[in-house]
Formats: structure tokens, sequence, C-alpha cells
């Protein structure tokens, strides 16, 4: 029992940290209190169904009651003091800079000025505990439902039951569902979220691309998976054209981070080599592309051009033209970083990869000749198809910030199908096989040199390709866009969603470069958030939200061994615990 | 018959230590022959030598006529010798057909492009790589475990799947270093049945080291014995078996004084 009360405590931590960060007020009056309680649920779901397994249902139900009520009386009694002290004249925002009144009145589901005048019914408390209460049950009836499932099919492939079909149904059509309000919401005659009907719309539109994702894994390889698959690509094609400027921004840098996220999956993910420069590479591709497709700025290349007989305003070449380029830059960046530190693992070869992406940005900085250092390059030319702009290709339907999105698309695609092939062929098992054990890779047969420099020159191209895409959505750089943060943000994207994963590179940037967007409000508590997030997923799911076929397999399989190591007795012999470990 | 490996005078230091001091050593063609001797002797230093992974300070070690010093070990995989290991050193992520398939690395010769645009010719050798995998899987007695993670199956099975992995690469030399370190009775059987197959079905050379004495006196053919890194003795298993400079070496000095 003190177990559920502890499990309501750090509920109300959670729902704490959001009131404190001024996401209720954010959210507004209707919606605040339901969707805290959302999150809450999801909480005490994820949290009681780690209750052992042979615990009866009313047992977990009571559970989810008592830490529901807990989270509920607190959360009351905390908004009950913020309130009565603000009601009273006394001005918390020194100390807490989000406790104004428009943020507990959302919490209480009243008008700010209700607040203010020390005005709040007795009955908003009440309806906050139930909310909460309410949270905690459903959470836990989710797992007793779950669980009942799995005990009566039995077995560890069950008989496909109807409630699972519904479910798995239910899940495929979420996202379909969802981008269907999302173009609802975006036409013109809607007040629906008044203000904040962007914001609402941004989220909705990561949670469609999250949920693909989720539904995609839901299908049946095959025939199915196919249409699903196509179904899918068609909806996300489509988001450019349908959202506005700000949501497409902020989708056009998820998605380059995409492409940089799976280039760093293959260094990282698949070859197992710990690369903390990785931006230089980013840098690279960007600063490639910006040199020949921006009017040079330095008074060197000026006046080399000018007595040449050449105009230095006009670029060099275009987006199209310049793309092998980058690319080859970047590939070449790759080995020539690549090459040093063959013979370096694991911690040395981070810090000196973590080296070379600092003295990269700080070349950048100090060239002023070349570079115009922290004044950047500027006016950078964009993308354009056959020499028409996108608003003239389209017919005005598509925006220029949607057409950053639509590339970051197709080419997010295509490098995912590149490491989708690559995985699976011959260089693909040999960087498994190299991350797993150097050594005996090699005496089996694999080149290390190559092998290790393929990977980073292809993590490398991957890298470039974003850059370049990135240098055309800023329209100007400037060495402080290449800090280590970028590198920091790709690599927690990837273990966010899962190493060595494609659909997890996928959902790790929508976590970490979509919703800070969402969360504008609140971006001092960005780092914060995430340093917590970051924590929290390597405790509660290591192996990161979407893992790989490889590693979830490998789990499962590990906990079914330990659990039928006891029948099987001596007959199978316990693993060396050192080596059995992963 | 006619000699697959030659090695002369190999030594190799680690710092003042002599692991290997100066040993000679011939294996002839589709022979089974072991190395043996107490611990510490230097016999997996003299595999590691052998296959690469460390590099002889001083010798020779010729197979089938060519020259393997200052060779990688991958180079040396790719002339035709495999080994496994006394701790098993599977990839540990990957499948045991994917284990397999990681073994036959050196001689599947489709580049990146094709396994990109997934041309013909890569697919066919693809399949083919994952057939022969199968049939090697099936030879060791792993049939039917092709999607298992490596490190689930039971230990004995790991054995067996490192000979498998060390097949891929179509060696004619095999070097098993300790393969019946663990096993049962029944599971120790199986592998002297396994080494017997190998060479009599695969017409592969097996050169092992083994401490378990039924195992080396009942399936070689000739017995090498090291103590301190140096070469004590040679010959067929009875002559090595009686030789007292083995039985000191293995027994003591005192054995021999009160006999």
């Amino acid at each position: 029992m003190s177990k559920a009360i502890k499990t309501g405590l750090t509920a109300f931590a959670f729902v704490s940290y959001f009131i404190f960060i001024g996401i209720p007020g954010r959210i507004g009056v209707p919606a605040a209190l339901p969707m805290l309680a959302v999150v809450a649920g999801l909480f005490f779901w994820l949290n009681l169904s780690r209750a052992p397994a042979e615990d009866r249902p009313i047992r977990i139900l009571r559970a989810g009651l008592l830490a529901g009520m807990t989270t509920g009386l607190l959360v009351a009694l905390k908004s009950g003091l913020f309130a009565t002290l603000l009601g009273n004249g006394v001005s918390i925002q020194p100390v807490f800079d989000k406790i104004v009144p428009l943020n507990i009145a959302a919490l209480l589901g009243v008008q700010p000025d209700a607040i203010a005048q020390a005005q709040v019914a007795l009955l908003r408390y009440l309806v906050q505990m139930i909310y909460f209460t309410g949270s905690g049950v459903l959470g836990a009836l989710v797992v007793v439902v779950s669980r009942s499932h799995v005990i009566s099919s039995g077995g560890p492939h069950p008989a496909p039951a109807r409630t699972v079909q519904v479910g798995r149904w239910l899940v495929i059509a979420l996202p379909f569902i969802v981008l269907a309000i999302i173009i609802y919401l975006g036409l013109p005659n809607v007040k629906l979220f008044g203000t904040n009907r962007s914001t609402v719309r941004l989220l909705l539109t990561l949670v469609t691309t999250g949920s693909g994702l989720f539904a995609l894994r839901m299908t049946r390889p095959g025939r199915e998976r196919m249409i699903v698959a196509m179904l899918l690509g068609i909806g996300v094609l489509t988001m450019p054209f349908i959202l506005d400027q700000f949501q497409n921004s902020v989708m056009g840098i998820v998605f380059i981070f995409v492409m940089m996220g799976l280039g760093l999956n293959i260094v990282v993910g698949y070859a197992g080599l710990l690369d903390l420069g990785y931006v230089a590479f980013f840098a690279m591709g960007a600063y490639t592309y910006a040199f020949i497709s921006a009017p040079f700025s330095s008074p060197l290349i000026r006046s080399v051009l000018l007595s040449w007989g050449l105009s230095p305003e006009s670029p060099l070449l275009g987006y199209w033209m310049a793309l092998p380029l980058t690319m080859v830059a970047a590939a070449i960046g790759g080995v020539l970083l690549g090459i040093p530190v063959l013979r370096l693992r694991g911690d040395y070869l981070a810090i000196v990869t973590l080296g070379f992406g600092e003295i990269f940005r700080l070349f950048m900085l100090n060239l002023g000749e070349l570079t115009n250092g922290p004044r950047g390059i500027l006016a950078i030319s964009q993308p354009r198809l056959f020499g028409l702009t996108p608003d003239a290709f389209s017919g005005g339907r598509l925006s220029s910030q949607g057409w950053i999105f639509l590339l970051a698309l197709l080419g997010s695609a295509l490098v995912a199908f590149i490491a989708m092939r690559l995985n699976d062929s011959r260089l693909g098992r040999a960087w498994v096989a190299m991350r797993e054990d150097e050594d005996v890779a090699q005496a089996t047969g694999v080149h290390l040199v190559h092998t290790k420099l393929l990977a980073f020159a292809i993590g490398a191209t991957f890298a470039g390709l974003a850059g370049q895409l990135y240098a055309a959505r800023q329209i100007n750089i400037f060495p402080e866009n290449f800090s280590l943060f970028v590198s920091i943000d790709a690599l927690a994207l990837i273990i966010v969603g899962g190493m060595g994963s494609l659909p997890g590179v996928v959902f790790g940037a929508l976590a970490l470069k979509g919703l800070p967007e969402v969360l504008r409000g609140v971006d001092e508590y960005r780092i914060v958030t995430f340093s917590a997030l970051l924590v929290i997923m390597m405790i509660v799911r290591p192996e990161g939200i979407l893992p790989s076929t490889r590693r979830r397999l490998e789990i499962q399989l590990a906990e079914q061994s330990e659990a039928g190591a006891d029948l099987l007795g001596p007959e199978k012999r316990s693993k060396d615990p050192v080596e059995g470990r992963e | 018959m006619k000699t697959l490996l030659e090695a002369q005078g190999v030594t190799k230091r680690f710092g003042g230590l002599i692991a290997v001091d100066q040993v000679d050593l011939t294996i002839s063609e589709k022979s089974i022959s072991s190395l043996i001797g107490p611990n510490g002797a230097g016999k997996t230093t003299f595999f590691n030598c052998l296959t690469g992974l460390y590099q002889a300070d001083a010798g020779t070690i010729g197979f089938d006529g060519r020259s393997l010093v200052g060779l990688r070990p991958d180079e040396i995989t790719a002339q035709g010798i495999a080994r496994t290991y006394q701790n098993i050193r599977l990839f540990r992520g990957m499948t045991a057909l994917e284990n397999v398939l990681v073994g036959q690395h050196v001689h599947l010769r489709a580049s990146s492009w094709s396994a990109i645009l997934h041309t013909a010719r890569q697919q066919a050798e693809e399949r083919a790589a994952r057939s022969f995998g199968r049939e090697l899987l099936d030879f060791v007695g792993l049939g039917g475990q092709e999607e298992v993670i490596s490190t689930n199956l039971p230990y004995g099975d790991q054995r067996l799947l490192e000979v498998a992995r060390a097949l891929g690469s179509r060696p004619r030399l095999l070097l098993l270093d300790e393969p019946a370190a663990g096993m049962n009775p029944r599971e120790t059987d199986q592998m002297m049945e396994l080494v017997h197959r190998l060479r009599d079905e695969r017409d592969i050379t097996v050169f092992l080291i083994e401490h378990n004495m039924k195992v080396v006196m009942n399936i070689s053919e000739d017995v090498t014995v090291l103590d301190y890194g140096k070469k004590i003795a040679a010959g067929a298993p009875q002559e090595v078996r009686s030789n007292p400079r083995v039985i000191e070496a293995y027994l003591g000095p005192e054995v021999m004084v009160h006999p």
C-alpha cells in the first residue's frame, strides 16, 4: 500500500514540475486540467504495469485508486495554497516566476480574476481531486485489462483475440485521425483553441508523425505493412502543403535532424564508434554549400574574383549542383577524422572526436578572411525546382518552409533507405561484428580500416546533406550554429529513440527537436526537462522508445531464459555473470 | 604427407617475459594435431601468433608455401586459417546465422553500392551465403537454431556456433582453442566426433589446444608439448605420454626423484 502512495507522490512531483514551469497557463482554461490528468494517467499506467504478475486485479485497482487520490489531494492542496496566497495579494513571482493567477486558474479551471479576488469555489478543488483519482483508476484499469488478455491467451504467441485486433487497428488508424484533425484545424473559419491553435496543430503534427511509427510497428509484415506504409507516406507528404510557415519550419528542422541522426546512427548505433564531434560534418555540409551558393563576403575572395572579371555577388552553383560537392566534402571530412582515430576505442575516441568538432567550429570562427568569422555567411541561395520558387511551381500551395520540410522528408527517406539496405548487407554485419568485438571481427575476416572509414564517411555524408539543407533553411549561417550542443542533441535523439533503430531516430528527433518548440513559453526550462527526460529514459527503458529488432529480441530472450532457467534445471548451465551481461 | 603449416623459431616476448620461445612446429595436411602444456605455457599466445592477433618477435610462419609474417588477422583468415576462442567470443547481439554470415565475410564480394540497389548478383550472393550458413549450422548440429541470438544458446551450443562461424571462411586449417572446456562428457564426445567429421567430410586440417587428456589422446595423430614457452616434446600421443620431460612438466620434478 505504501508503494501506491509513493507512486502518487512521484506523479505529484511530475505534475508539480509542470505547474512550476507554467504549463497549465500555456494550455489555457478548459484543456489544462484534463491534459495534466492524462499525463498523470500515463505515468500511473507505466508504473502499475511493473507490479508483480501474480497480483490480483483488485489489488492493482486499489493501488491505482490510492495513488490517484494521493496525487489529487496534493495537487488540490498545492493549488489551494497558491490560490489563497495570490488572492491575498502575496506575490510569489519573485520566487517561482510562473506562479501567477493565469497559471493557477488554468489548473483549477476558473478565470484568472477569480483567483485574484480569492473567489474559488471548494467544488473546484474536489473536481481536481476527482480528475487525478480517475486517472489513477484508469491507469490501473488499462493494466488489468491488458493482463487479463495475456492470461487468457497464454503462451508466447497468443491467438489474436478480437479485442487485440480492434486495439491494433485503432493504433494503425490513429495517425490518420490526427491528420484529419490537423487539416480541420487548418480550415480558415475554425476558431477552436483560439490563439493557441498554431501550437496545438504543431503538437498534433508531432503526434501524428510519432504515432505513425507505432502504427507501422503494429502492422503484420507483408502486404498489410506495405499498404499502411504507403498510406502513411502519402499522409506525411501532404503535411508540407497543409501546415503553416511556423509548423513547417519546426518540422523542417526535425527532419534535418532525422537525416543527421540517421548518419550518426550508422557511426554510433551500427558501428559502435562513439563520435561526439559529429557536428563538424554537419558544419562542413553547411559551409561548403554556403561558400559556393552565397555572394562572397570575404574581402580576399572578392578582390580575387573581381581581378578575374567575375562578379562576387552571383552564386557559383545552385542547390542541386552543389549537392554532390557537399557530399564529397563531408565524406572527405569523415575519412580525415577517421584515419587518426582508427586505433582509438571507447572513451578515447569520444574525447578526440569531441575535440575535432570544436576545432572545426573554431576554424570557421577565426578564418575571418574566408568565412567572415562570427559575422557569418549571409544570403545563401534557396533550393529551386527547375529554376522556379516553391510558390511558383506549386501555385502558392507550398510555402518556402514547407518546401524545406518536403526536401527534408525526401532526404530522410532516401537516407533511411540507404541505411536500411546497408544494415542488411555484408557491410552492416561487419559493423555490428566490429561493435561487438573488434579483435574477433578482424580475426573473422573483417577489414577494420575499410569498415571503420566507411562508417565515418557514410555517416559524415548524411550529416553533410543535412547541413546543406540546414544552411538553405537558415539563409544566414554563423559558427555558433554548430556548437557542441548540436552533437549532443543528435546523440541524445538516437539514445532516446533507440540505438540502431531507424524509426527510433525519427521518434527521437520529434521528441527532442519538436517538443521544445511546442513548449516555447517554457523554453528556459528546456535543458532541465531534457536532462530529466534522459535520466528517466535510461532508467526505465535503456533500449530506447523504439528499439531495433535486434536489441528487442536480445532483451526479450534474455528475460525468457532467465525465467526458464529454474525449470530446465542443471541441463541449462548458467552463463558467466560477467560475460552474459550486455 | 604434404606440410600445410610450418613454423620455425617463433618467439613472442611481453616485456621481460618470453611467452613463446623459439617454437618449431609442422602440421601436415588433413591431420589432427594437438598442442598441450600446463597453464601459462604459451599455447594461446602461440595461436595468436599464428592468426596474426600478435606479431611474432622472431621466427617464420609458412602456410601452404606462403609466409604469414606481417599479415593482418583478416588477411590470414583469407589465406585459409580460422579459429575459435578459449573463452567463447561470439558476436553477442547477432543471431546464430548472422554470426556464420560474418564468418563468410572474406568470401563475399558484393559492393556496398550493389547492396543499396539490391542488384541481382548481390541478392544471389546473399542467398548463397545464407544457405551455406544454414548448411554449416546443420553440420555442427545447430540446425533450426538460425534465428536464436547467439548468447541465448546453451553453453555447449555456443562452442559449436564458434566452430560454425570459423567454418564460414572456408578454412583449410582450423585452430580450436580448448574446444571441450567446460563441457560435460556427452558434449565432449560430440565435439570429438565433430572434429573427426571436419577432417573426414570437409578435408579440414585441425590443430587444437586441449586440457582434457582423454580428448587429446583419442583424436590427435600428433601432439606437441609446450612448457614455459618452450617446446619440450613432440610426436605420437603414446610417445609423448611416456616422455619423462612431459611428466615432469605436468607433475613436477619430485615425481622423477621418488618414482
